[in-house]
Order: C-alpha cells, then sequence, then structure tokens
C-alpha cells in the first residue's frame, strides 16, 4: 500500500537544522526573556529566521519566497512549539502570507510578499471585534469609502502579535455605493498610521493579544487587497489553510511537555521511589501521551491532505479539535505531575500553559469545530 | 508522508487474484457475523470449510514461513489479502482460532521438530487451537497460575496437568489443540515456575464446559470487521490428571513466562506493523445517523445529540490514525497497548453516545425494529467487556514499562 508515514529526507533535515535553531538560538533562558517582551521576537533571531528561509516558507519563488509543503512547514512549526517560541513568525509568515496570497491581485503581492521573506514586514491579522466570532459576519468596523481611498473606525480586540507587527491586515465591512450591499473587506494597513492605538490585555495566560483601535484612520484605495467581495473567502480559506500548522505548533507544545513529565517522573523520589512508578502519576503521564498523539497524526494527516487535496475541511476541524483540547489537557494534566515547582513563572511548563491557553480559543475553540464537524457529518 | 490505503500497482494485480479466487470460493450463503452467540452450527461448519480452503492456499496465515504450509507473503501483499476478505465482510482468521498467538510462541520458541509437527496443520486450517491461560486465580495477574503440570512420578517423560481455566475458547465445543500455560514447579520463584504446551484437545481427563455469558467479546474487536474472529462465547476447561508426553513442552521447562510474553505482546497490540482495521461499527453507526428517518429526525429534535455523532467521530478517527501509525511502524514501544488501550475506552464511550443518540433503538434485536441489523445492542453488550486479551489496566502497565517509567 501506498501508506508511508515518514518524512521525506529533506523535511528530517529541516526538523534537524529546525531543533538545531531551538537548542542554539531560543534556548529555555531566550524564550523565557521574549516572552516577558510586547514583540516576543529579537532582531537577531528574525534575521537568522529570514537567513534560513522560513519567513516565506509559504511564499512562491516568484515573489522572493522558498515555497515548501505544508508537511514541510508543519515540521518548522512543531520544532517553534516545543519552545513554545515566542513573536510573531505565525501571525506574518502564515497567516499573514496566506491571507495576502489569497486575497490580494498580482501587483499587491508583488508589493507585500518579498517583504515578509526578508523579514521587513510583519503582518498580523485584525478581525475579532468584542463579539467573539470565528465567523465575520456582525463586525462593526466600518471602511467608509471617500475620495482619497477609505477612513476605517472600529475596535479590534484579541489581536496576536499587534506590536510587533509592521502592517495590519484588517477586516472591516464595506459599502457597495450603487447597490447599497454590504461586504467583508480586507485592508493592509500600516501599522503607524495616524489614528492606531495599541494596547497589550494584560493578563498571564492571555499571550501577546492586544486592543486595536481604529480610528478615522485613512488609507489609500490601494490598501483594499483584492476587490471589496472577496474579504469574506479569502479570510476563511486563508485561516482553515492555517489552522494545521497552528495544530503543529501545539504538537510540539504537546511533545515537550510529555518528554519533560517523563524526565521529572523518573527523577523525582518521593515515598523511596521514583514518582513514575506510581499507577496515578502514570495514568496522568499516559494521558498527556495520549492527547499529543492523536494531536500529532490528526495534524500530520491534515497537512498531508493540504500538500494531495487542496483543501480538506473535515481534517481540519478535527486537528483542530485535537490540538487546542489535547495542547489544554496536556499542561493541566503536567502541573498535577509536577505539582509546586511548576507554579513557578520560569518553569518550562508554565510557558506552555500561557501558550496553550492563549491559543486555544484561536480561529475558533473546539466547540466551534466540533459543530462544523456535526454539520459535515449530517448533511 | 503518504496516508494513502491505495494499492500500489503491484498489490492492484495481486487484489485482481485474490477477488477470483473468492468469487469462485467464498459460499454465498455465509451471513456475517453480527452477534457471535447466536451463529448456527450450519454456518461455523461453512465457515470452517472456508477455513480449509484458505489454509490450503496459504492464505490463513499469509505472512508465515512457506516452509510451515504459510503463505510467506510480505506485509504489502498481506494487507491487501485482508482488505479484500475484509470488503466482503470476512475476518482473517474466519473462526476464532488462537493460533495466531500460539504460532509465534512455536516459532520463538519450539524445537524444529516441533514447528514441523505443529505448524503445518495450524497454517492449513485443520487445527483450531485455544489460548489457555486465564483461571479463576489468574486473571491480569497472568503469573499467578493454579493449574499444575509436574512431572509424573512414574514416567518421567510425561507431566500430569490439573486445574481449571476459564473464560477461554469458542466454537467448537472441544478445539483439535490446546495452548496452555501451566505452574510446573512448586518451590520456584514467581515466574520462573511456569512452562508452556500445546497439547492435543481431545487428550482424556480434559472436560469442557459452556458459560452462560451475556457478552465476552472486546468491543473494537467486534466494531472491526476483520476483528469479528473474536468471539463472545467462553468456556470453562477442567484438567483432571490429564497425562501430556513432554514433546507438547514450548520451550524449556521453566521458561513458561518468556514464551507466554511472546504471545502478549501480540495480544497486548503488537505495535509494529499489521493492518489497518476499519471501525465497522462507527462507519455503520455515522451511516444510520444520516440516512435512517427515525434517528435523524430524533437528532433535528434534540440538537444536542449532534455532539455526540461528533464525539464517535472523533474517537473512531483517532483509533483510525493510532492504528495506521502502528501498522507504518511508527508507534515507538509503547504504540501498541497505547492503542489497544484507547480502542478500549474509546469503546466505552462510544457506547454511552450511541445510546444517547439512538436511545432505545440502541438495545433491541427486533427484526423488524433493530438498527443495522442489530449490531448496536451487539456493541452494548461489548462496551461493558474490557476485560478479554487484557484489562485497560494492564495496557497501562505496559505502556508505563515502554515509556520508561514502569519497573
Amino acid at each position: 500500500m501506498s501508506l508511508d508515514l515518514s518524512h521525506t529526507k529533506f523535511d528530517e533535515m529541516l526538523r534537524r537544522s529546525a531543533m538545531d535553531f531551538m537548542r542554539g538560538d531560543a534556548p529555555k533562558r531566550v524564550v523565557e526573556e521574549l516572552l516577558e517582551t510586547d514583540i516576543g521576537m529579537s532582531e537577531g533571531m528574525w534575521k537568522k529566521m529570514a537567513d534560513l528561509g522560513w519567513l516565506g516558507i509559504l511564499i512562491p519563488d516568484q515573489y522572493g519566497g522558498a515555497l515548501n509543503s505544508m508537511t514541510a512547514a508543519g515540521v518548522v512549526l512543531e520544532a517553534m512549539g516545543t519552545g513554545p517560541l515566542p513573536g510573531p513568525y505565525f501571525s506574518s509568515s502564515i497567516l499573514g502570507t496566506r491571507i495576502v496570497l489569497e486575497a490580494a491581485d498580482e501587483s499587491q503581492k508583488e508589493e507585500i510578499l518579498p517583504g515578509i521573506v526578508d523579514g521587513r514586514r510583519v503582518l498580523t491579522l485584525a478581525m475579532i471585534e468584542a463579539d467573539y466570532t470565528w465567523e465575520p459576519e456582525t463586525l462593526s468596523t466600518r471602511a467608509l469609502l471617500t475620495e482619497a481611498g477609505f477612513v476605517m473606525d472600529g475596535i479590534k480586540l484579541f489581536v496576536q502579535d499587534a506590536a510587533a507587527a509592521t502592517h495590519f491586515i484588517v477586516a472591516a465591512v464595506t459599502e457597495d455605493p450603487a447597490t447599497l450591499s454590504e461586504f467583508v473587506s480586507l485592508f493592509i494597513v500600516p501599522a503607524a498610521s495616524r489614528g492606531i492605538s495599541v494596547k497589550r490585555l494584560p493578563g498571564f495566560l492571555s499571550g501577546r493579544t492586544f486592543e486595536v483601535t481604529f480610528k478615522g484612520v485613512e488609507v489609500p484605495g490601494s490598501a483594499l487587497l483584492g476587490n471589496r467581495e472577496n474579504g469574506r473567502r479569502a479570510l476563511e480559506a486563508a485561516i482553515m489553510k492555517s489552522i494545521p500548522l497552528l495544530c503543529a505548533y501545539k504538537v510540539g507544545g504537546c511533545q515537550s511537555i510529555l518528554n519533560m513529565a517523563l524526565e521529572y517522573s523518573r527523577g523525582r523520589v518521593q515515598f523511596a521511589k521514583p514518582i513514575g512508578r506510581f499507577q496515578r502519576v502514570q495514568d496522568m503521564i499516559i494521558e498527556i501521551a495520549n492527547h499529543a498523539d492523536a494531536a500529532r497524526w490528526a495534524t500530520y494527516e491534515a497537512l498531508w491532505k493540504q500538500d494531495v487535496k487542496g483543501f480538506d475541511p473535515e481534517s481540519i476541524h478535527l486537528a483542530k479539535v485535537l490540538a487546542s483540547e489535547g495542547y489544554w489537557q496536556a499542561c493541566t494534566l503536567g502541573h498535577q505531575v509536577f505539582s509546586g515547582l511548576s507554579y513557578s513563572m520560569e518553569h518550562e511548563l508554565s510557558f506552555h500553559t500561557r501558550s496553550s491557553r492563549s491559543l486555544y480559543d484561536y480561529f475558533g475553540d473546539p466547540g466551534f469545530h466540533r459543530r462544523k464537524l456535526g454539520k459535515i457529518l449530517l448533511n | 508522508m503518504d496516508f494513502s490505503l491505495d494499492y500500489t500497482e503491484k498489490q492492484e494485480s495481486f487484489a485482481v487474484e485474490v477477488r477470483k479466487w473468492l468469487d469462485e470460493n467464498l459460499p454465498d450463503d455465509l451471513i456475517p457475523i453480527r452477534d457471535v452467540c447466536k451463529m448456527s452450527g450450519d454456518q461455523w461448519l461453512k465457515r470452517r470449510e472456508f477455513t480449509k480452503k484458505l489454509g490450503r492456499k496459504g492464505w490463513l496465515y499469509p505472512g508465515y514461513p512457506r516452509e510451515y504450509g504459510g503463505g510467506g507473503l510480505t506485509p504489502e501483499y498481506t494487507y491487501v489479502l485482508v482488505e479484500e476478505l475484509s470488503a466482503r465482510e470476512m475476518a482473517l482468521p474466519p473462526l476464532y482460532d488462537m493460533g495466531i498467538l500460539a504460532s509465534p510462541a512455536i516459532l520463538a520458541f519450539g524445537t524444529e521438530e516441533q514447528k514441523q509437527r505443529m505448524l503445518p496443520p495450524m497454517f492449513k486450517g485443520d487445527v483450531i487451537t485455544w489460548q489457555l491461560f486465564t483461571e479463576p486465580e489468574a486473571g491480569t495477574d497472568a503469573a499467578n497460575q493454579q493449574t499444575n503440570a509436574l512431572r509424573s512420578s512414574r514416567e518421567k517423560d510425561y507431566f500430569i496437568i490439573s486445574g481449571h481455566k476459564v473464560f477461554v475458547g469458542s466454537f467448537p465445543s472441544r478445539p483439535e489443540q490446546m495452548y496452555v500455560l501451566t505452574r510446573s514447579d512448586l518451590d520456584a520463584p514467581r515466574h520462573q515456575n511456569l512452562s508452556s504446551f500445546v497439547i492435543p484437545g481431545d487428550l482424556p481427563g480434559i472436560k469442557v464446559l459452556p458459560l452462560d455469558l451475556f457478552t465476552l467479546s472486546t468491543f473494537p474487536a467486534v466494531s472491526g470487521v476483520t476483528g469479528a474472529n473474536v468471539e463472545g462465547v467462553k468456556h470453562s476447561v477442567f484438567f483432571d490428571d490429564v497425562k501430556v508426553h513432554e514433546s507438547c513442552l514450548i520451550g524449556k521447562e521453566g521458561q513458561g513466562w518468556m514464551v507466554t510474553n511472546a504471545t502478549l505482546e501480540v495480544e497486548h497490540g503488537g505495535g509494529r506493523g499489521g493492518v489497518v482495521r476499519k471501525n465497522y461499527m462507527a462507519e455503520k453507526f455515522l451511516e444510520i445517523c444520516k440516512t435512517d428517518p427515525v434517528i435523524s429526525r430524533r437528532l433535528k429534535n434534540n440538537p444536542e445529540l449532534t455532539d455526540s455523532v461528533v464525539e464517535i467521530y472523533i474517537g473512531s478517527q483517532v483509533e483510525r490514525l493510532l492504528n495506521m501509525r502502528n501498522a507504518d511502524g511508527k508507534g515507538a514501544a509503547y504504540g501498541g497497548p497505547q492503542l489497544a488501550l484507547y480502542s478500549k475506552m474509546f469503546g466505552t464511550r462510544f457506547v454511552s453516545h450511541m445510546a444517547r443518540v439512538l436511545g432505545p433503538y440502541a438495545y433491541t434485536q427486533d427484526e423488524k425494529y433493530a438498527l443495522a441489523e442489530g449490531i448496536f445492542e451487539v456493541g452494548q453488550r461489548c462496551g461493558i467487556c474490557l476485560a478479554p486479551g487484557g484489562t485497560p489496566e494492564a495496557y497501562k502497565i505496559g505502556i508505563s514499562r515502554a515509556l520508561g517509567i514502569g519497573r
């Protein structure tokens, strides 16, 4: 049979270099420092990621990128998830890139994408509002057509990596002046534009999420990605296609937690034996392994399906449910294995706990994706 | 990376051969097993005949060496065989035959004489083997054997077996062969006091009594088409001073635990290589939810039930993925028992979600009202039954050891 769940030689090389990068450039101490910053990334590290070709991993050659398979990109994201390495890599080189590829016209791609590849340009999506939903039906941010272009007003919430971004991709409602019908449209807006203010949302578990306020922000007509009508479709496609790579990041996190818990339970002695000998502790570790493996193989399959079939919603929803829940639960179970030690902000498990919480709802919580699966299964 | 199970060209041409052979040799009047407890003697005999035909062809034990009557096929061809049989709702082997667990032990620990004497009749389908490990005092603690096999004081080349085995076997009421774990030394330390035997089933002093059980088959085994050989019919077997020649001893005297572990590793999920099983019951359930008018109305009127449909889907997908991972040898040391554990625990969740969705339709085998030929009622019974092949707790012990945190 054609079944072969090995990575290619190329992907294995990529994994080795990504894991070397994590060990050498992003060890625990560095991750810990980055987690405290608003940007989550250092200039040096960003430059190195550009040199390695990772920033353009989804960008075709003609725009200067080093387009790779989803499976290969998954290898990089999985390695980053072991840190977990913070920063705008996913927001810019995965999601942001994908939105541009889906929505922008040719000249916009030529304008935007090379900057992502060399790291000058950092994108992030500003879509979510107070009424938290990943189906943008009820956006209140509006972009009014003017003679010079558009004027934007609205408040975007839980925006990832807003402090790192050089440009926001803003989802806003526009109106066709002739028919008065409304559309969700996408705009690329420099973060330094007049009228934009950015505030980080405090909270240990909130990750790097921000409120971004747009108050009378003027953008030229060329800021509209593609046309007015295609925003919603492009957004949905880009988000769905990016989900498996977010899952890969979570898989890296799960594996890292499993390794940590195994190591600790072999060495930590209580009642005169390593705690791993206690069946209660084994129960928790086995459950972590089950979560990690379920997330891993569902993610790998979703990545593979995207590589060979283009777009397969069923596998994407499945992977998102398993990876979001798996990462969350692996952290919770991990804290039970480590107990007091892991409540320290310096403990690596706490890095993952922050990330598992702040990414749980990102692109829709497991309930959202379960409902989507239900629709597919019963229709 | 390739998750597809499509045949390669070589596999496809073998599949053509298999299909042709099945067209000619698989009887038309075989009824797929839904509830093993209800299988008629006539149906059993038909399966037995088909089993022998497979055996003659070398396809009953396709992966085993040709020199002993196996098929000598590589896993890629064995896969085709299992797939083609399962497309016709037929398992491999088509009947309960624990030769699949005894033969690895004979191959690993038997003498050349034993291999030549024991394996060909098994591989050709002439001999059905029961595995006799479980006893009233040796369940999960399989090493706690109370059935003694002690050297005869008068004839030194014979052992005398006496004791009581339980929850063993299946159809027919007396197999040709038994694979027995015994205590052969009353003084030696635990694990060094055991011996394994493969003995004829008709020796004087062996008594077989059927048990009256409402279930004894694990849920995933029944749910997978390829696992329909795991039967829900079980027996007690009594040994009353049964005289057994030492040529039946597998491995050396006192090596029984080592021999048994070779078997248990296979039984507890193996982990490396193998076939990709389908969860037949999950597929049927999802199909019924979509197509059965009564159930789809129930789902429409009770939207919260959709959650249960989704849970069953998710669980069956994880089971499938772990299965594929193991089949491709990516399961690491703990993958075998991990999948076995996952499947069993998923089975318990499956039946509770299924009961939510189907309501009382989950419990009936009535000819007129049952869904999917009553398999969901069988599933409900099986979902209660977690012990066969090892309890979840036993699997966890195996996983923990493989992860390097157990003993």
